[in-house]
């Protein structure tokens, strides 16, 4: 009798639990009266593993922002670090319960607009508009936060993708100048082969479409366009078609990337914590990597036998002379939308985002400013690392891939990694590259592949 | 015989609890009286565990149910999107698209591999044990039970590494063997995860294999000692093989304990998640997905949609009552569940 008693309390208790649950995740999303108040504390997102010297920085910023708003000197600001890989699910947990979400969050410039469509975001059109530094904010980054003309974010970071080289292996392989075309490129990883025999040219994953659209674009093709607000997928041109083909030959034709990298992002098998093209540069296995001037520390990680040597040049085009134009990474700034206290979060962002302290915070991790003027300063050239990628930064582009139902098409359902990795094992040129454009069509325009 | 006994003591207990005057019916009393006449007693004892099941199991079920017939996702959990009834729309979606053929493809060839490797090595296992002295099947059980107790998590990671591209065991040793013996492939190197179904699945399958035999083991070890030792004896002077044995007598006589076994091997390795979700890249790699992990790619994956998720949860116990149903039902007409 006890046994069931309890049986049926604890089935009542969970049965409740899960109505609580459920009553909360049916909350309404607006602030409440207290937009205004003054809050105990203010919970930051920050993604990624804590590093000694951005907790130096946000000291700082927090001392600022007490200085700057006496009415918020009592507030305490806690900065809650998610891994990367955590982010969606932390985001989703906090917007179902409806509790233990953050006051700002953190935001890769992809997810903003998938997440703003959910409801996450606070607006803050006006607050960017009566915000004397936002003028100075690359327009183009700004606009990727905006939705039907709301802004729900702002830009906070940037970073693009290079081509990660040892300057020594260079010099023996007799290779003088970057290459600036893609026949120079292939040559130049041969060359880095013959030199260092037992290695790879040039790391070519499957899973990496933040690099592969480079190359559709460095062809002069593009990945999707909006034509009469609809999205037309352009995979099947003749001039996306070329940049597919060259990253697929990279492992078929030309040999220069192991076949091992099929189905890996960049970082490896997604999930497991060694064994990627990453790893490899940094033993010295793989000449060429593909990344961000923000996989410096991790790479230091690995190793630090060739760090000196490390240097970095823009991902060519087909033809030259420019690079060709990399995709425009980086990170927003945005206030939860269940946040009750959106007065002190905007006034925390903008001392967060001020020129000066962004420009701090981008230089110390290898990223860039989001401010026009911080960008053509001549410190970015000077760095043997930062100089190709300050090149590349100069040629971006970022749609489709912050278009609202891109995290459909990449991440659920893998449309440009499927495709990469199905030619990269043989399959159908013609057939495949058809295939994802149709999918990826129907993805962009109704968020569903069929 | 049971529910005599209880209605019994429901009877008695409400004799006890009553008033207990003679020639007057106190209300207790007459329950007590209906409930025994109605034989209700296991039905009224079951009704509190019924209930948690209902509020725990039945519950959420329905709202899956409802769900699959909604557009739910995140956007109406917020409320900035309406809720809206999609009709089939879910369901129509899901067997219009390859990928989810694909990974109903991988999850049944996954099984027609699997299921039987692991009742075919767990009975060989418990013939075995059945006849090692004390001390080696001490020594066997203990192995095998530990390969048992691994966690999936842990044992998948441990095969992650086993075939590593990256100094693994597997292709280690596969590079350092001639030529003639494991073919021309450049196996320092190979990449056995994310690289096919095929190869990932080889891996996956020794990787379930290996982690459920012992449970088919230790059962079928269980049931043969419950065969009487004269049936063997008789068998013995007869003459017959080990074989003709196991096919004449031991089988036949645990049917259905390897009904029971079979049936829960299928389950198992249709629902398996975890071991393929660590195997193969966690999600990034489509073509290696089976049930489980497209249904939780459509579900959680950002942006989630619980309604295409529901649906799927439903097409997916529809097939596992397909598959294991038309097993049962013959099983019962031959007798072997009685």
């Amino acid at each position: 009798m006890n046994i069931t008693r309890s049986a049926a309390a604890i089935g009542a208790a969970v049965a409740l639990a899960g109505a609580t649950a459920a009553i909360a995740g049916c909350g309404s999303s607006t602030p409440s009266s207290g937009a205004s108040g003054v809050p105990a504390k203010l919970i930051v997102w920050r993604m990624g593993s804590p590093v000694a010297s951005q907790e130096t920085w946000m000291k700082g910023v927090v001392s600022q922002f007490h200085k700057k708003f006496p009415q918020f000197k009592n507030t305490k600001v806690v900065v809650d670090w998610i891994p990367w890989g955590n982010r969606t699910q932390d985001w989703t947990n906090a917007l179902t319960s409806g509790k233990g979400g953050p006051d700002i969050t953190e935001l890769g410039n992809t997810d903003t607009p998938g997440w703003a469509s959910q409801g996450a975001l606070a607006n803050v059109t006006s607050d960017v508009r009566a915000w004397s530094d936002g003028s100075q904010l690359i327009p183009g980054n700004l606009a990727n936060d905006t939705l039907n003309g709301v802004t729900y974010a702002v830009p906070w970071f940037g970073g693009v993708r290079g081509i990660w080289y040892n300057k020594d292996q260079f010099a023996k392989a007799g290779i003088t100048a970057a290459p600036t075309t893609w026949a120079e490129l292939v040559s130049d990883a041969k060359a880095l082969m013959k030199a260092y025999p037992g290695t790879y040219g040039l790391g070519a994953p499957s899973d990496y479409t933040n690099a592969i659209v480079s190359f559709i674009w460095g062809a002069g093709g593009q990945v999707a366009v909006q034509q009469g607000g609809k999205w037309v997928a352009q995979l099947n041109t003749p001039a996306s078609e070329a940049g597919i083909k060259f990253y697929a030959d990279l492992l078929l034709k030309y040999h220069v990337s192991p076949s091992k990298y099929i189905g890996e992002t960049e970082l490896g098998t997604v999930g497991a914590t060694s064994g990627g093209s990453d790893e490899d540069f940094a033993l010295g296995k793989l000449d060429m990597y593909i990344d961000g001037p923000w996989a410096e520390s991790s790479l230091e990680a690995v190793s630090k036998k060739n760090m000196a040597q490390w240097a970095s040049f823009p991902i060519p085009s087909e033809h030259g002379p420019n690079p060709a134009p990399a995709f425009a990474g980086g990170s927003d700034l945005g206030i939860w939308a269940k946040s009750p206290y959106k007065t002190a979060d905007w006034d925390l962002i903008t001392v967060m985002d001020s020129p000066s302290n962004a420009t701090t915070f981008a230089n110390s991790q290898g990223f860039f400013p989001e401010f026009t003027s911080k960008l053509s300063s001549g410190v970015y050239t000077s760095s043997p690392i930062l100089s190709g990628f300050a090149k590349a930064a100069g040629y971006t582009q970022i749609s489709p891939l912050n278009s609202k139902n891109w995290a459909t098409a990449d991440a659920t359902d893998n449309i440009i990694p499927d495709m990469m990795k199905a030619l990269m094992q043989g399959a159908n040129f013609t057939a495949t590259v058809n295939k994802a454009n149709t999918e990826l069509q129907n993805v962009l325009n109704t968020g569903s592949e069929t | 015989m049971a529910d005599t006994i209880s209605g019994h003591a429901v009877a008695q207990a409400g004799r006890a609890l009553g008033p207990g005057r003679a020639g007057r019916k106190s209300p207790l009393t007459w329950t007590g009286e209906f409930v025994r006449r109605h034989r209700l007693a296991p039905y009224l004892l079951l009704t509190p565990a019924l209930a948690g099941i209902a509020l725990v199991l039945l519950w959420p079920l329905l709202q899956v149910a409802l769900y699959s017939f909604q557009n739910y996702g995140l956007g109406q959990v917020t409320g900035v999107l309406p809720t809206q009834w999609v009709g089939l729309s879910n369901f129509t979606a899901t067997f219009k698209d390859p990928e989810f053929w694909l990974s109903l493809r991988n999850t049944v060839l996954f099984a027609v591999v699997a299921v039987p490797a692991t009742l075919i090595v767990g009975t060989v296992v418990g013939l075995l044990l059945n006849r090692l002295g004390r001390k080696m099947a001490f020594f066997v059980s203990t192995s095998a039970i530990l390969a048992w107790a691994t966690p999936p998590v842990a044992g998948s990671v441990l095969f992650y590494w086993l075939f590593n591209p990256d100094g693994g065991l597997v292709d280690w040793t596969l590079s350092k063997m001639p030529h003639w013996l494991v073919g021309s492939t450049n196996w320092a190197g190979y990449n056995w995860t994310t690289n096919g179904a095929l190869q990932a699945y080889t891996v996956i399958a020794v990787l379930v294999v290996w982690q459920s035999f012992p449970f088919i083991g230790v059962a079928v070890l269980a049931g043969l000692k419950t065969i009487p030792a004269e049936l063997y004896e008789a068998a013995r002077v007869d003459g017959a093989s080990p074989w003709r044995v196991f096919w004449r007598i031991t089988f036949p006589l645990m049917k259905p304990i390897f009904l029971v076994l079979f049936l829960l091997s299928v389950i198992w390795d249709f629902n398996m998640f975890t071991q393929a979700y660590l195997i193969t890249g966690e999600l990034g790699n489509q073509n290696e997905y089976n049930l489980p992990l497209y249904i939780y790619d459509k579900a959680f994956t950002f942006p989630p949609s619980y309604g295409l998720g529901g649906a799927l949860a439903l097409i997916f116990a529809v097939i596992l009552l397909v598959v294991t149903a038309g097993y049962v039902r013959t099983s019962v007409r031959q007798g072997a569940l009685t």
